[in-house]
């Protein structure tokens, strides 16, 4: 819809306010969440738009690295809702300065605990993006600080809540595709060589340091940013770190949250090449292709991400396969859900997704939920404790691949049983003056 | 990730033949054509392919690029990259045969997409104007391809590149050529290539520089990296700068100027805006996030604009706007298109895969007449129909020349 206009302000940094500027609103409930979104990136948005879409939240401030991003989306924020946020460059100052109640969290994965770890500390209830950690410590931080000041976390895992994800998985649940021994989780896509991008000053807009944050200061190249640290081992955990953990949690969810007894990964880079990091350029150093097995008590997991030779002789690029004596059930993204009967005589079933778009995913529903159990005290369907576990697995996927042999993992006491080196990795060095999450 | 780009109105001195139904042959001299707007005043062409397809004339590998064709005198002038140079090619349009070509060393530079010029000639008299990404601009001779004079206009201005590199095509006005090279320009003589003005060290955008039609004195509009702004062409002074960040700095569509209005359009989730400009600074009527052009300009026609929208690695949308409201009249989201022009009242698409798709250019909806297969592979260039032809071109090289006379 259109924005009808009739005053500008030349050269300004953020939009005008303007009283003609339509709010929009859903059926408002009285009560109005002050909330604030740290990483004000694609994604961030995505997420801050249902929240303001779904009527109970008021915007206080946006807080981003890039100043560009800020302007631009205060801008959007105004035009939606009328609110002109307060920007910030630094989330630390934000907690300082403004009283909020949900802050929303949609930075790179680096960044995720302290800022979650922040927000708690200040009070608000958090969404975050998944993963909740970019190592395991981390993401075992924010579990524990969150369950200590009694604070709702939402993970952004909206296929928990997603029609066909809820549908497919009563359908396994019921027994539709039998008793299940063994889950495929995968995601392809197509790709090649990947050539190294150039270095370069980061852009005026870009405060590198504080986006390097916690992680190595490396070069900076355009690849990193906007939207490119997925790939980046220093920011994230590439696809596995990424994908990875909502499949992951579709598996996790139909299992009933059980934790696997050992996991054992390897991927590399036969086709994207040998990583590059030098003064003069760089390339993207996450896998390019990886499998990761879990094994549970009654069944086992795997997990394979290639970014080559794209979908293949395959009917679909994305989802789980879950197998059962009664045939092969899988859940995919755009494709909604699909079970093929062992016995070819009878009916193929299936559902079809429904997505919001562009970008295909189910956020309203997921906002909704989380301000329900915020106004209830009940649980979020996503909350801390199902978003850890799926981002543990997928971390302890990456580490076992690093550490080039199997792990096996202690969920009661968050530990990986007798190797002393794997348990070392689930934490990371901080850059100065950075100091790692301790719990408690 | 913008690409070629180029030209535009120029109305210094230009005889307009607006409102003539034109049937002979018309000279595309310069990116958007000869008014600027992308679209041909050509009605003697057809497109009655059902049966045997397109008629393709020739076929001719002019190297690795995204640049469109320029027209002249039964010859049509493009740039690709071959072993290590930028060529300049001259072909004759009638059979294909390369008449002349010009070579400057340049890298393929395809980190990030699949390298390779990026911006359009300029045709003026019997002169051409060619944009390298690193800031070569050569003036050649259109007979031979003989240089008259070449020069690093980024070197001689002392402005950094943009992250893709230069992609506007120049604009003539009268003895001058305006480049966007800069904050807000580069002003060079034609004849010589000596440098009248440039603006400050700040990336520039990939729009090419647009007249503001009827302004006097005559102001240009630019893009840079981070606004479009006004600039007066005799003296290179800023008048005003219209802020408009997107990612990346990228700023690729021409500003479009109708009825003493500007629209203003980019991707990265920045949508499109239309601006009044008849005070001294522009002044908002309305903003739509419904519009996204990332690398293609839109074709403004009787009252509704035909646009690309969204990411074209992601898959973007063809769309119908209202240029007065800004209201989306209709969306076709699965064509994948590349590349758009327009001639007498319909719509040229040029897909991604490299069909070439006729349609009327209407409000009411997208209900193509013509279809065919013309290029394979990657295609982002927009298609040029001069003298009852229509030439297409693929990243990888390919150009085509597709016979529609009647």
């Amino acid at each position: 819809m259109p924005i009808q206009r009739r005053s500008f302000l030349a050269g300004t940094a953020a939009a005008a306010t303007l009283a003609s500027a339509p709010a929009i609103h859903a059926a408002s409930k009285n009560k109005q969440y002050r909330t604030a979104l740290i990483g004000a990136g694609w994604w961030g948005m995505n997420i801050l738009r249902e929240a303001m879409a779904g009527g109970q939240t008021k915007v206080v401030a946006l807080c981003d690295v890039d100043s560009d991003r800020l302007e631009i989306n205060a801008e959007e924020v105004t035009d939606l809702s009328g609110d002109t946020p307060r920007i910030y460059r630094d989330y630390r100052e934000l907690f300082e300065k403004e009283d909020v109640e949900i802050a929303i969290i949609a930075t790179p994965d680096h960044w995720h605990a302290l800022n979650a770890l922040a927000a708690i500390q200040a009070g608000a209830h958090v969404f975050i993006e998944k993963p909740t950690g970019h190592t395991i410590g981390e993401s075992q931080a924010v579990l524990a600080a969150s369950q200590a000041a009694d604070r709702l976390v939402q993970v952004g895992l909206h296929r928990r809540i997603g029609p066909h994800h809820v549908s497919g998985m009563k359908f396994l649940k019921d027994g539709g595709a039998g008793d299940i021994g063994l889950v495929r989780m995968f995601v392809h896509s197509r790709g090649g060589a990947e050539k190294p991008t150039r270095n370069s000053e980061p852009p005026e807009n870009l405060d590198w340091d504080m986006y390097c944050g916690p992680a190595p200061l490396r070069p900076y190249c355009r690849r990193i940013h906007p939207g490119g640290f997925r790939h980046f081992l220093d920011f994230a955990n590439g696809t596995l770190g990424d994908w990875g953990v909502h499949w992951l949690d579709q598996m996790l969810w139909w299992s009933d949250q059980q934790s696997p007894d050992s996991v054992h990964s390897t991927g590399g880079r036969p086709i994207a090449g040998q990583a590059v990091l030098n003064d003069e350029e760089q390339t993207t150093d996450a896998p390019d292709h990886q499998t990761a097995t879990y094994e549970f008590d009654s069944f086992t997991a795997t997990w394979e991400h290639r970014k080559f030779a794209g979908q293949g002789p395959e009917q679909t690029s994305i989802g789980c396969y879950f197998f059962g004596t009664q045939g092969t059930f899988h859940i995919g993204w755009r494709d909604g859900w699909t079970f093929y009967p062992a016995d070819s005589k009878k009916q193929v079933i299936h559902q079809d997704a429904e997505l919001q778009e562009p970008d295909g995913h189910n956020l309203k529903l997921l906002y909704a939920d989380f301000l329900r159990a915020i106004e209830t005290g009940s649980r979020p369907v996503a909350d801390i404790t199902v978003g850890h576990q799926a981002t543990t697995l997928a971390l302890l996927g990456m580490l076992s691949m690093k550490l080039g042999r199997s792990v096996r993992w202690d969920a009661g006491a968050q530990q990986i049983v007798g190797d002393d080196e794997a348990n070392g990795m689930l934490r990371r060095k901080y850059r100065q003056p950075w100091s790692y999450p301790e719990i408690g | 990730m913008p690409l070629y780009r180029c030209v535009v109105p120029e109305l210094f001195l230009f005889v307009s033949f607006l409102g003539v139904s034109n049937c002979a042959a018309e000279d595309w001299y310069r990116w958007r054509g000869p008014d600027g707007d992308g679209i041909s005043r050509e009605t003697d062409w057809k497109c009655d392919w059902a049966g045997e397809g397109p008629d393709i004339a020739w076929s001719r590998s002019v190297g690795t690029g995204f640049s469109s064709v320029v027209v002249k005198d039964d010859r049509v002038f493009t740039l690709g990259h071959v072993d290590d140079q930028d060529k300049v090619y001259c072909i004759n349009v009638a059979d294909g045969e390369i008449i002349w070509t010009f070579g400057y060393p340049a890298e393929l530079d395809d980190r990030d997409f699949e390298g390779g010029p990026i911006s359009t000639p300029t045709i003026d008299g019997d002169r051409l104007y060619v944009m390298g990404r690193a800031g070569e601009l050569f003036c050649l001779q259109i007979s031979d391809g003989s240089k008259m004079w070449g020069i690093n206009v980024a070197d001689e201005a002392e402005v950094r590149l943009p992250g893709w590199g230069f992609s506007a095509a120049p604009l003539v006005i009268g003895d001058r050529l305006l480049l966007n090279v800069g904050e807000s320009g580069v002003l060079v003589d034609k004849h010589s290539g000596d440098l009248i003005w440039s603006s400050d060290d700040r990336e520039c955008g990939y729009a090419s520089p647009v007249l503001i039609p009827n302004s006097d004195p005559t102001v240009a509009v630019i893009a840079s990296g981070k606004a479009y702004i006004g600039v007066d062409v005799q003296s290179g002074e800023q008048l005003w700068a219209e802020r408009w960040l997107t990612s990346f700095n990228c700023n690729a569509a021409d500003p479009i100027f109708h009825d003493g209005k500007m629209l203003l359009c980019s991707g990265y989730n920045r949508g499109a805006a239309l601006f009044d400009i008849g005070g001294t600074t522009p002044e908002l009527i309305w903003k739509s996030k419904e519009m996204k052009n990332q690398i293609h300009t839109s074709i403004l026609y009787q009252g509704y604009l035909y646009g690309i929208d969204g990411d074209m690695e992601a898959g973007a949308r063809l769309r119908c706007m209202d240029w007065a409201t800004g209201e989306i009249r209709w969306s076709v989201d699965d064509l994948r298109p590349g590349g758009l022009a327009m001639a007498d009242g319909k719509l040229l698409l040029l897909t991604e895969p490299g069909e070439l798709i006729i349609a009327p250019a209407t409000p009411d909806g997208w209900e193509p007449i013509a279809r065919g297969q013309v290029l394979d592979g990657k295609s982002w260039t927009s298609p040029v129909l001069s003298g009852g032809r229509i030439f297409c071109r693929s990243i990888q090289g390919q150009l085509v020349c597709i016979d529609c006379r009647d």
